[in-house]
Protein backbone atom coordinates (compact mmCIF):
# COMPACT_ATOMS: atom_id res chain seq x y z
CA UNK A 1 0.00 0.00 0.00
CA UNK A 2 1.53 3.31 -1.07
CA UNK A 3 1.51 6.52 0.95
CA UNK A 4 -0.95 8.05 -1.52
CA UNK A 5 -3.36 5.10 -1.18
CA UNK A 6 -3.33 5.51 2.60
CA UNK A 7 -3.96 9.26 2.28
CA UNK A 8 -6.90 8.65 -0.08
CA UNK A 9 -8.28 5.97 2.24
CA UNK A 10 -8.18 8.48 5.07
CA UNK A 11 -10.12 10.95 2.90
CA UNK A 12 -12.75 8.33 2.07
CA UNK A 13 -12.93 7.44 5.75
CA UNK A 14 -14.37 10.87 6.52
CA UNK A 15 -16.16 11.41 3.25
CA UNK A 16 -18.60 14.14 4.32
CA UNK A 17 -15.95 16.24 6.04
CA UNK A 18 -13.55 15.79 3.09
CA UNK A 19 -16.26 16.68 0.55
CA UNK A 20 -17.22 19.81 2.49
CA UNK A 21 -13.59 20.90 2.82
CA UNK A 22 -12.99 20.37 -0.91
CA UNK A 23 -16.19 22.27 -1.65
CA UNK A 24 -15.07 25.25 0.41
CA UNK A 25 -11.73 25.24 -1.43
CA UNK A 26 -13.63 24.99 -4.73
CA UNK A 27 -15.86 27.95 -3.83
CA UNK A 28 -12.85 30.10 -2.89
CA UNK A 29 -10.97 29.17 -6.08
CA UNK A 30 -14.04 29.69 -8.29
CA UNK A 31 -14.48 33.19 -6.83
CA UNK A 32 -10.87 34.03 -7.69
CA UNK A 33 -11.11 32.56 -11.20
CA UNK A 34 -14.49 34.15 -11.99
CA UNK A 35 -13.53 37.63 -10.80
CA UNK A 36 -10.19 37.60 -12.64
CA UNK A 37 -11.77 36.25 -15.85
CA UNK A 38 -14.62 38.74 -15.78
CA UNK A 39 -12.39 41.71 -15.01
CA UNK A 40 -10.00 40.69 -17.80
CA UNK A 41 -12.91 39.92 -20.14
CA UNK A 42 -14.54 43.33 -19.65
CA UNK A 43 -11.24 45.11 -20.32
CA UNK A 44 -10.61 42.91 -23.36
CA UNK A 45 -14.17 43.59 -24.56
CA UNK A 46 -13.48 47.32 -24.52
CA UNK A 47 -10.16 46.84 -26.32
CA UNK A 48 -11.60 44.57 -29.02
CA UNK A 49 -14.79 46.56 -29.44
CA UNK A 50 -13.23 49.99 -29.76
CA UNK A 51 -13.12 52.00 -32.95
CA UNK A 52 -10.22 52.06 -35.41
CA UNK A 53 -10.56 55.84 -35.66
CA UNK A 54 -8.09 57.82 -33.56
CA UNK A 55 -10.28 60.85 -32.92
CA UNK A 56 -13.93 61.29 -32.12
CA UNK A 57 -15.55 64.68 -32.55
CA UNK A 58 -18.77 65.58 -30.77
CA UNK A 59 -20.54 68.33 -28.90
CA UNK A 60 -19.03 69.80 -25.74
CA UNK A 61 -19.79 67.63 -22.73
CA UNK A 62 -18.58 64.39 -21.26
CA UNK A 63 -15.90 62.61 -23.34
CA UNK A 64 -16.85 59.34 -21.65
CA UNK A 65 -20.50 59.73 -22.63
CA UNK A 66 -19.46 60.50 -26.20
CA UNK A 67 -17.25 57.40 -26.50
CA UNK A 68 -19.63 55.06 -24.67
CA UNK A 69 -22.54 56.16 -26.82
CA UNK A 70 -20.94 56.46 -30.24
CA UNK A 71 -18.50 53.55 -30.00
CA UNK A 72 -20.18 51.16 -27.56
CA UNK A 73 -23.88 52.13 -27.99
CA UNK A 74 -24.23 52.65 -24.25
CA UNK A 75 -25.47 55.71 -22.36
CA UNK A 76 -27.43 58.52 -24.05
CA UNK A 77 -26.23 60.50 -27.07
CA UNK A 78 -24.42 63.78 -26.47
CA UNK A 79 -26.07 66.93 -27.92
CA UNK A 80 -25.91 67.47 -31.67
CA UNK A 81 -23.19 69.11 -33.70
CA UNK A 82 -23.88 70.62 -37.10
CA UNK A 83 -23.22 68.89 -40.39
CA UNK A 84 -20.81 71.71 -41.26
CA UNK A 85 -18.37 70.37 -38.63
CA UNK A 86 -18.17 67.19 -40.70
CA UNK A 87 -17.74 69.17 -43.92
CA UNK A 88 -14.95 71.25 -42.36
CA UNK A 89 -13.16 68.09 -41.25
CA UNK A 90 -13.61 66.52 -44.67
CA UNK A 91 -11.95 69.56 -46.23
CA UNK A 92 -9.15 69.70 -43.66
CA UNK A 93 -5.88 68.72 -45.44
CA UNK A 94 -4.75 66.86 -42.31
CA UNK A 95 -7.75 64.51 -42.39
CA UNK A 96 -7.70 61.28 -44.39
CA UNK A 97 -11.21 60.06 -43.57
CA UNK A 98 -14.08 61.67 -41.67
CA UNK A 99 -17.20 59.61 -41.03
CA UNK A 100 -20.41 61.29 -39.87
CA UNK A 101 -22.51 59.48 -37.28
CA UNK A 102 -25.98 60.36 -36.00
CA UNK A 103 -27.35 58.40 -33.08
CA UNK A 104 -31.08 57.78 -33.21
CA UNK A 105 -33.64 55.96 -31.12
CA UNK A 106 -33.89 52.19 -31.09
CA UNK A 107 -35.94 49.21 -32.24
CA UNK A 108 -36.48 46.65 -29.47
CA UNK A 109 -33.49 48.18 -27.70
CA UNK A 110 -31.16 48.01 -30.71
CA UNK A 111 -29.82 51.49 -31.39
CA UNK A 112 -30.33 53.30 -34.68
CA UNK A 113 -27.09 54.67 -36.17
CA UNK A 114 -27.20 56.83 -39.28
CA UNK A 115 -23.97 57.08 -41.23
CA UNK A 116 -22.40 56.83 -44.69
CA UNK A 117 -20.77 53.96 -46.60
CA UNK A 118 -17.38 55.08 -45.24
CA UNK A 119 -18.34 53.61 -41.87
CA UNK A 120 -18.10 50.13 -43.40
CA UNK A 121 -15.20 50.80 -45.81
CA UNK A 122 -12.20 48.45 -45.64
CA UNK A 123 -9.36 50.96 -45.28
CA UNK A 124 -5.85 49.56 -45.20
CA UNK A 125 -5.34 50.59 -41.58
CA UNK A 126 -8.56 49.09 -40.25
CA UNK A 127 -8.60 46.08 -37.97
CA UNK A 128 -12.34 45.68 -38.17
CA UNK A 129 -13.92 44.39 -41.36
CA UNK A 130 -17.58 44.61 -42.25
CA UNK A 131 -19.11 42.01 -44.51
CA UNK A 132 -22.69 41.38 -45.55
CA UNK A 133 -24.08 37.99 -44.53
CA UNK A 134 -27.34 38.49 -46.40
CA UNK A 135 -28.63 41.20 -48.76
CA UNK A 136 -26.63 44.40 -49.37
CA UNK A 137 -25.60 47.72 -47.77
CA UNK A 138 -28.13 50.59 -47.78
CA UNK A 139 -28.09 52.94 -50.79
CA UNK A 140 -26.39 56.34 -50.71
CA UNK A 141 -29.72 58.15 -51.03
CA UNK A 142 -30.22 61.82 -51.79
CA UNK A 143 -31.29 64.12 -48.97
CA UNK A 144 -34.62 64.82 -50.68
CA UNK A 145 -35.34 61.16 -51.43
CA UNK A 146 -34.54 59.00 -48.40
CA UNK A 147 -34.68 55.27 -49.11
CA UNK A 148 -35.58 54.13 -45.56
CA UNK A 149 -33.29 51.14 -46.01
CA UNK A 150 -31.76 49.50 -42.95
CA UNK A 151 -28.79 47.18 -42.43
CA UNK A 152 -28.86 45.13 -39.23
CA UNK A 153 -25.95 43.99 -37.10
CA UNK A 154 -25.73 40.23 -36.55
CA UNK A 155 -27.15 40.24 -33.00
CA UNK A 156 -29.86 42.78 -33.84
CA UNK A 157 -31.06 40.56 -36.70
CA UNK A 158 -30.90 37.36 -34.65
CA UNK A 159 -32.69 38.75 -31.61
CA UNK A 160 -35.38 40.75 -33.40
CA UNK A 161 -36.00 37.98 -35.94
CA UNK A 162 -35.99 40.54 -38.76
CA UNK A 163 -34.97 39.30 -42.20
CA UNK A 164 -34.12 40.94 -45.50
CA UNK A 165 -37.30 42.42 -46.94
CA UNK A 166 -39.05 42.89 -43.58
CA UNK A 167 -40.45 46.32 -42.72
CA UNK A 168 -40.40 47.61 -39.16
CA UNK A 169 -40.84 50.66 -36.95
CA UNK A 170 -40.95 51.28 -33.21
CA UNK A 171 -43.90 53.15 -31.76
CA UNK A 172 -46.95 54.46 -33.57
CA UNK A 173 -45.27 57.83 -34.14
CA UNK A 174 -42.83 56.18 -36.54
CA UNK A 175 -45.45 54.15 -38.42
CA UNK A 176 -45.29 56.79 -41.12
CA UNK A 177 -41.61 56.04 -41.71
CA UNK A 178 -41.15 52.26 -41.68
CA UNK A 179 -37.66 50.96 -42.42
CA UNK A 180 -37.01 48.07 -44.79
CA UNK A 181 -34.26 45.56 -44.00
CA UNK A 182 -31.95 45.35 -47.02
CA UNK A 183 -28.96 43.67 -45.42
CA UNK A 184 -27.64 41.80 -42.42
CA UNK A 185 -24.00 42.10 -41.36
CA UNK A 186 -21.65 39.34 -40.31
CA UNK A 187 -20.65 39.47 -36.68
CA UNK A 188 -17.83 41.91 -35.85
CA UNK A 189 -17.67 41.09 -32.11
CA UNK A 190 -18.39 44.70 -31.31
CA UNK A 191 -21.32 46.99 -30.51
CA UNK A 192 -22.02 47.19 -34.26
CA UNK A 193 -23.55 43.71 -33.94
CA UNK A 194 -26.28 45.25 -31.80
CA UNK A 195 -26.97 48.17 -34.14
CA UNK A 196 -29.44 49.06 -36.89
CA UNK A 197 -27.74 51.20 -39.55
CA UNK A 198 -29.32 53.46 -42.16
CA UNK A 199 -28.45 56.54 -44.18
CA UNK A 200 -28.25 60.12 -42.90
CA UNK A 201 -30.98 61.19 -45.35
CA UNK A 202 -33.31 58.60 -43.83
CA UNK A 203 -32.40 59.74 -40.31
CA UNK A 204 -33.03 63.42 -41.03
CA UNK A 205 -36.38 62.71 -42.67
CA UNK A 206 -37.56 60.40 -39.88
CA UNK A 207 -36.71 63.00 -37.24
CA UNK A 208 -39.38 65.70 -36.96
CA UNK A 209 -36.93 68.34 -35.70
CA UNK A 210 -34.11 67.72 -38.16
CA UNK A 211 -36.60 67.59 -41.06
CA UNK A 212 -37.14 71.32 -40.62
CA UNK A 213 -33.48 72.21 -39.98
CA UNK A 214 -31.51 73.89 -42.71
CA UNK A 215 -28.12 72.77 -41.42
CA UNK A 216 -28.63 69.14 -40.55
CA UNK A 217 -27.54 67.68 -37.20
CA UNK A 218 -25.04 64.92 -36.38
CA UNK A 219 -23.99 63.34 -33.11
CA UNK A 220 -20.32 62.81 -33.91
CA UNK A 221 -17.64 62.51 -36.55
CA UNK A 222 -15.03 59.74 -36.57
CA UNK A 223 -11.69 61.05 -37.79
CA UNK A 224 -8.60 59.38 -39.18
CA UNK A 225 -5.71 61.80 -39.80
CA UNK A 226 -3.31 61.45 -42.72
CA UNK A 227 -0.41 61.57 -40.26
CA UNK A 228 -0.72 60.56 -36.63
CA UNK A 229 1.54 63.46 -35.72
CA UNK A 230 -1.27 65.80 -36.80
CA UNK A 231 -3.58 64.39 -34.13
CA UNK A 232 -2.51 66.72 -31.27
CA UNK A 233 -3.10 69.77 -33.48
CA UNK A 234 -6.48 68.50 -34.70
CA UNK A 235 -7.48 67.62 -31.15
CA UNK A 236 -6.48 71.01 -29.81
CA UNK A 237 -8.27 72.87 -32.63
CA UNK A 238 -11.52 71.03 -31.95
CA UNK A 239 -11.33 71.67 -28.21
CA UNK A 240 -10.51 75.36 -28.13
CA UNK A 241 -13.71 76.26 -30.02
CA UNK A 242 -16.99 76.44 -28.10
CA UNK A 243 -19.09 74.06 -30.22
CA UNK A 244 -17.08 70.85 -30.34
CA UNK A 245 -14.79 68.56 -28.41
CA UNK A 246 -12.19 66.21 -29.82
CA UNK A 247 -11.71 62.99 -27.90
CA UNK A 248 -9.15 60.21 -28.18
CA UNK A 249 -11.33 57.11 -27.65
CA UNK A 250 -8.36 55.21 -26.21
CA UNK A 251 -7.73 57.94 -23.64
CA UNK A 252 -11.31 57.60 -22.38
CA UNK A 253 -10.99 53.81 -22.24
CA UNK A 254 -7.70 54.06 -20.36
CA UNK A 255 -9.46 56.27 -17.80
CA UNK A 256 -12.19 53.63 -17.49
CA UNK A 257 -9.45 50.99 -17.02
CA UNK A 258 -7.94 53.16 -14.26
CA UNK A 259 -11.28 53.08 -12.43
CA UNK A 260 -11.64 49.33 -13.05
CA UNK A 261 -8.16 48.75 -11.63
CA UNK A 262 -9.23 50.45 -8.39
CA UNK A 263 -12.23 48.11 -8.23
CA UNK A 264 -9.88 45.20 -8.96
CA UNK A 265 -7.72 46.17 -6.00
CA UNK A 266 -10.75 46.17 -3.66
CA UNK A 267 -11.87 42.81 -5.07
CA UNK A 268 -8.32 41.45 -4.59
CA UNK A 269 -8.43 42.38 -0.89
CA UNK A 270 -11.81 40.67 -0.51
CA UNK A 271 -10.54 37.59 -2.35
CA UNK A 272 -7.47 37.46 -0.11
CA UNK A 273 -9.82 37.41 2.90
CA UNK A 274 -11.84 34.59 1.32
CA UNK A 275 -8.66 32.58 0.66
CA UNK A 276 -7.56 33.12 4.26
CA UNK A 277 -10.91 31.80 5.54
CA UNK A 278 -10.61 28.75 3.25
CA UNK A 279 -7.06 28.18 4.47
CA UNK A 280 -8.20 28.34 8.10
CA UNK A 281 -11.10 25.96 7.39
CA UNK A 282 -8.72 23.51 5.73
CA UNK A 283 -6.31 23.77 8.63
CA UNK A 284 -9.04 23.17 11.24
CA UNK A 285 -10.33 20.20 9.23
CA UNK A 286 -6.88 18.60 8.96
CA UNK A 287 -5.98 19.40 12.56
CA UNK A 288 -9.12 17.81 14.02
CA UNK A 289 -8.72 14.79 11.72
CA UNK A 290 -5.15 14.31 12.97
CA UNK A 291 -6.21 14.60 16.61
CA UNK A 292 -8.94 12.00 16.04
CA UNK A 293 -6.44 9.71 14.39
CA UNK A 294 -3.66 9.74 16.94
CA UNK A 295 -4.29 6.14 17.95
CA UNK A 296 -4.24 4.93 14.34
CA UNK A 297 -1.03 6.82 13.72
CA UNK A 298 0.53 5.28 16.84
CA UNK A 299 -0.53 1.82 15.58
CA UNK A 300 1.06 2.48 12.20
CA UNK A 301 4.21 3.66 13.89
CA UNK A 302 4.21 0.52 16.09
CA UNK A 303 3.91 -1.61 12.96
CA UNK A 304 7.05 0.00 11.53
CA UNK A 305 5.91 3.15 9.71
CA UNK A 306 8.54 5.87 9.82
CA UNK A 307 7.78 9.35 11.16
CA UNK A 308 8.50 10.81 7.71
CA UNK A 309 5.90 8.47 6.18
CA UNK A 310 3.25 9.72 8.63
CA UNK A 311 4.19 13.32 7.78
CA UNK A 312 3.88 12.53 4.07
CA UNK A 313 0.44 10.91 4.49
CA UNK A 314 -1.04 13.96 6.26
CA UNK A 315 0.51 16.39 3.79
CA UNK A 316 -0.74 14.33 0.83
CA UNK A 317 -4.22 14.18 2.35
CA UNK A 318 -4.30 17.96 2.72
CA UNK A 319 -2.94 18.49 -0.79
CA UNK A 320 -5.44 15.98 -2.24
CA UNK A 321 -8.27 18.06 -0.78
CA UNK A 322 -6.96 21.18 -2.51
CA UNK A 323 -6.28 19.32 -5.78
CA UNK A 324 -9.92 18.19 -5.90
CA UNK A 325 -11.18 21.60 -4.70
CA UNK A 326 -8.82 23.44 -7.07
CA UNK A 327 -9.95 21.46 -10.12
CA UNK A 328 -13.61 21.91 -9.21
CA UNK A 329 -13.03 25.58 -8.45
CA UNK A 330 -11.33 26.27 -11.79
CA UNK A 331 -14.18 24.56 -13.66
CA UNK A 332 -16.80 26.29 -11.50
CA UNK A 333 -15.07 29.68 -11.86
CA UNK A 334 -15.20 29.37 -15.64
CA UNK A 335 -18.88 28.46 -15.38
CA UNK A 336 -19.65 31.48 -13.17
CA UNK A 337 -17.62 33.75 -15.49
CA UNK A 338 -19.51 32.40 -18.50
CA UNK A 339 -22.88 33.08 -16.87
CA UNK A 340 -21.70 36.56 -15.78
CA UNK A 341 -20.43 37.34 -19.28
CA UNK A 342 -23.70 36.19 -20.83
CA UNK A 343 -25.63 38.47 -18.46
CA UNK A 344 -23.34 41.39 -19.29
CA UNK A 345 -23.60 40.75 -23.01
CA UNK A 346 -27.38 40.65 -22.65
CA UNK A 347 -27.20 44.13 -21.13
CA UNK A 348 -25.00 45.37 -24.00
CA UNK A 349 -21.83 45.25 -21.92
CA UNK A 350 -18.57 44.63 -23.80
CA UNK A 351 -17.02 41.30 -22.84
CA UNK A 352 -14.08 39.74 -24.66
CA UNK A 353 -13.19 36.07 -24.96
CA UNK A 354 -12.94 34.74 -21.40
CA UNK A 355 -11.44 31.40 -22.24
CA UNK A 356 -8.04 32.34 -23.58
CA UNK A 357 -5.45 29.84 -22.40
CA UNK A 358 -3.11 31.67 -20.08
CA UNK A 359 -1.09 31.34 -16.93
CA UNK A 360 -4.05 32.04 -14.62
CA UNK A 361 -5.33 28.49 -14.22
CA UNK A 362 -1.93 26.76 -13.68
CA UNK A 363 -0.90 29.50 -11.24
CA UNK A 364 -4.17 29.24 -9.27
CA UNK A 365 -4.00 25.45 -9.29
CA UNK A 366 -0.37 25.47 -8.11
CA UNK A 367 -1.28 28.07 -5.49
CA UNK A 368 -4.13 25.88 -4.24
CA UNK A 369 -1.79 22.92 -3.82
CA UNK A 370 0.73 25.13 -2.01
CA UNK A 371 -2.08 26.32 0.28
CA UNK A 372 -3.01 22.70 0.90
CA UNK A 373 0.56 21.92 1.88
CA UNK A 374 0.67 24.99 4.13
CA UNK A 375 -2.61 24.18 5.86
CA UNK A 376 -1.54 20.56 6.34
CA UNK A 377 1.91 21.40 7.66
CA UNK A 378 1.08 21.85 11.35
CA UNK A 379 -1.26 18.79 11.53
CA UNK A 380 1.47 16.82 9.70
CA UNK A 381 4.07 17.88 12.26
CA UNK A 382 1.61 16.95 15.01
CA UNK A 383 1.21 13.51 13.45
CA UNK A 384 4.98 13.26 12.96
CA UNK A 385 5.52 13.86 16.68
CA UNK A 386 2.87 11.38 17.83
CA UNK A 387 4.37 9.16 20.51
CA UNK A 388 3.56 5.45 20.23
CA UNK A 389 3.62 4.70 23.94
CA UNK A 390 1.32 7.58 24.88
CA UNK A 391 -1.30 6.88 22.24
CA UNK A 392 -1.43 3.10 22.30
CA UNK A 393 -2.46 2.94 25.94
CA UNK A 394 -5.59 0.80 26.56
CA UNK A 395 -8.82 2.71 25.99
CA UNK A 396 -10.32 1.62 29.31
CA UNK B 1 49.98 46.83 -4.98
CA UNK B 2 46.70 47.02 -3.08
CA UNK B 3 46.16 50.59 -4.33
CA UNK B 4 46.78 49.49 -7.94
CA UNK B 5 44.24 46.64 -7.62
CA UNK B 6 41.67 49.03 -6.15
CA UNK B 7 42.22 51.45 -9.04
CA UNK B 8 41.73 48.65 -11.61
CA UNK B 9 38.58 47.47 -9.81
CA UNK B 10 37.17 50.98 -9.74
CA UNK B 11 37.88 51.45 -13.43
CA UNK B 12 36.11 48.16 -14.30
CA UNK B 13 33.09 49.07 -12.15
CA UNK B 14 32.77 52.51 -13.68
CA UNK B 15 33.01 50.97 -17.17
CA UNK B 16 30.16 48.58 -16.32
CA UNK B 17 28.05 51.35 -14.88
CA UNK B 18 28.71 53.48 -17.93
CA UNK B 19 27.93 50.52 -20.21
CA UNK B 20 24.55 49.99 -18.51
CA UNK B 21 23.48 53.58 -18.99
CA UNK B 22 20.83 54.18 -21.62
CA UNK B 23 21.24 57.44 -23.51
CA UNK B 24 18.41 59.88 -23.11
CA UNK B 25 17.19 61.87 -26.08
CA UNK B 26 15.16 65.04 -25.62
CA UNK B 27 12.54 66.53 -27.91
CA UNK B 28 14.79 69.58 -28.29
CA UNK B 29 17.53 67.31 -29.69
CA UNK B 30 15.05 65.65 -32.05
CA UNK B 31 13.72 68.96 -33.36
CA UNK B 32 17.23 70.42 -33.69
CA UNK B 33 18.40 67.41 -35.65
CA UNK B 34 16.15 68.20 -38.60
CA UNK B 35 17.81 69.99 -41.47
CA UNK B 36 16.09 72.18 -44.01
CA UNK B 37 15.71 69.24 -46.39
CA UNK B 38 13.98 67.18 -43.67
CA UNK B 39 17.02 64.96 -43.32
CA UNK B 40 17.98 63.80 -39.86
CA UNK B 41 21.54 64.59 -38.73
CA UNK B 42 24.10 61.83 -38.49
CA UNK B 43 24.39 62.36 -34.73
CA UNK B 44 20.77 61.40 -34.18
CA UNK B 45 20.98 58.67 -36.81
CA UNK B 46 23.88 57.16 -34.88
CA UNK B 47 21.33 56.11 -32.25
CA UNK B 48 19.47 53.98 -34.81
CA UNK B 49 18.81 50.51 -33.44
CA UNK B 50 20.15 51.43 -30.01
CA UNK B 51 18.09 51.53 -26.88
CA UNK B 52 17.34 55.08 -25.82
CA UNK B 53 15.13 56.80 -23.28
CA UNK B 54 12.74 59.59 -24.18
CA UNK B 55 10.52 61.35 -21.69
CA UNK B 56 7.19 62.81 -22.72
CA UNK B 57 3.42 62.82 -22.49
CA UNK B 58 1.52 59.81 -23.80
CA UNK B 59 -1.10 60.50 -26.46
CA UNK B 60 -3.11 57.28 -26.92
CA UNK B 61 -3.56 57.56 -30.68
CA UNK B 62 -3.67 53.79 -31.17
CA UNK B 63 -5.65 51.04 -29.44
CA UNK B 64 -6.24 51.22 -25.67
CA UNK B 65 -3.82 48.36 -25.02
CA UNK B 66 -1.13 50.95 -25.82
CA UNK B 67 0.56 48.74 -28.38
CA UNK B 68 0.98 52.03 -30.24
CA UNK B 69 0.96 55.57 -28.92
CA UNK B 70 2.47 58.96 -29.56
CA UNK B 71 5.01 60.47 -27.21
CA UNK B 72 4.87 64.24 -27.17
CA UNK B 73 6.73 67.03 -25.42
CA UNK B 74 3.37 68.64 -24.58
CA UNK B 75 0.23 67.05 -23.18
CA UNK B 76 -2.56 66.95 -25.74
CA UNK B 77 -5.08 67.39 -22.96
CA UNK B 78 -5.16 69.46 -19.83
CA UNK B 79 -5.37 73.22 -19.59
CA UNK B 80 -3.57 73.95 -22.84
CA UNK B 81 -0.53 75.64 -21.37
CA UNK B 82 1.63 75.35 -24.44
CA UNK B 83 1.58 75.14 -28.19
CA UNK B 84 0.88 71.58 -29.33
CA UNK B 85 3.44 69.78 -31.45
CA UNK B 86 2.70 70.28 -35.12
CA UNK B 87 5.53 68.57 -36.95
CA UNK B 88 6.61 64.97 -37.19
CA UNK B 89 9.91 65.91 -35.56
CA UNK B 90 8.03 66.85 -32.39
CA UNK B 91 6.29 63.52 -31.94
CA UNK B 92 7.75 60.06 -31.42
CA UNK B 93 5.76 57.04 -32.63
CA UNK B 94 6.01 54.36 -29.95
CA UNK B 95 5.40 50.68 -30.67
CA UNK B 96 5.08 48.67 -27.47
CA UNK B 97 4.45 44.97 -26.99
CA UNK B 98 0.75 44.29 -26.50
CA UNK B 99 -0.30 44.56 -22.94
CA UNK B 100 1.64 47.59 -21.80
CA UNK B 101 -0.44 48.32 -18.75
CA UNK B 102 -0.14 51.61 -16.96
CA UNK B 103 -2.30 53.82 -14.83
CA UNK B 104 -2.70 56.36 -17.59
CA UNK B 105 -2.54 60.02 -16.75
CA UNK B 106 -2.58 62.46 -19.69
CA UNK B 107 -0.90 65.13 -17.56
CA UNK B 108 2.08 63.06 -16.48
CA UNK B 109 5.50 62.71 -18.09
CA UNK B 110 6.43 59.09 -18.70
CA UNK B 111 9.87 57.65 -19.21
CA UNK B 112 9.80 55.41 -22.27
CA UNK B 113 12.64 53.19 -23.42
CA UNK B 114 12.97 51.30 -26.65
CA UNK B 115 14.98 50.72 -29.80
CA UNK B 116 15.31 54.08 -31.55
CA UNK B 117 14.74 54.64 -35.25
CA UNK B 118 15.23 57.93 -37.11
CA UNK B 119 14.26 58.67 -40.70
CA UNK B 120 11.07 58.69 -42.72
CA UNK B 121 9.19 55.42 -42.58
CA UNK B 122 5.68 54.45 -43.64
CA UNK B 123 3.76 52.03 -41.49
CA UNK B 124 0.74 50.22 -42.95
CA UNK B 125 -1.44 51.08 -39.97
CA UNK B 126 -0.03 54.28 -38.55
CA UNK B 127 1.33 56.03 -41.65
CA UNK B 128 4.45 58.15 -42.05
CA UNK B 129 6.71 58.89 -39.12
CA UNK B 130 10.12 60.41 -38.56
CA UNK B 131 11.08 59.10 -35.12
CA UNK B 132 10.09 55.76 -33.65
CA UNK B 133 10.69 53.65 -30.57
CA UNK B 134 10.27 49.92 -31.16
CA UNK B 135 9.79 47.22 -28.51
CA UNK B 136 9.23 50.07 -26.14
CA UNK B 137 8.32 49.87 -22.49
CA UNK B 138 6.99 52.51 -20.22
CA UNK B 139 9.54 52.62 -17.43
CA UNK B 140 8.08 54.98 -14.92
CA UNK B 141 6.30 58.16 -14.16
CA UNK B 142 6.88 59.99 -10.92
CA UNK B 143 4.37 58.75 -8.35
CA UNK B 144 2.45 56.57 -10.79
CA UNK B 145 2.03 52.85 -10.48
CA UNK B 146 3.40 50.88 -13.42
CA UNK B 147 2.19 47.32 -13.97
CA UNK B 148 4.65 45.03 -15.67
CA UNK B 149 3.08 41.70 -14.93
CA UNK B 150 1.02 41.10 -18.03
Amino acid sequence: MTVLTVALKYLRGRLVASALTSLSVALGISLVIASVLLSRGIQQGFIEGTTDYSLLVGAKGSPTQLVLNVVFRMDLPTPNISYSTYQDLQNDPRVEVAVPVAMGDAYQGFRYVATTADYFAPFQWRRKTFAIADGRFFRADAREQPAYEAVLGADAARRTGLRVGDRFHEGEEMAEYPLTVVGILRSTNSADDRTIFFSLATYWEMNEVSRKMKIKPLTAVLVRPKRMSDLPGLHRGLNVVVETQGVFPSAVLLNIFNILSMVDEVVAIMLAAVILVVLLYLFVSMYSATLERKREIATMRALGARRATILEIVLLESCALTVIGGALGIAGGHGVAYVGASMLAGRAGPVGNLFVVGSLEPVVFGGAIALGALAGLLPAVLAYRTEVAENLAPLS
Amino acid sequence: MRAALAAVGLAVCSQLAHGDEIPRLTFAQLVDSIRANFEVTQTIKSYNGKEVEIQGFIIPAGPPDLSFFLLSRVSAMGNYCCEVPVGQDETVYVYAPKGTKILYDPLRVYKVRGAFEAGLHTDRTYGVSLYRLRDARVEEAAGAKIFKDR
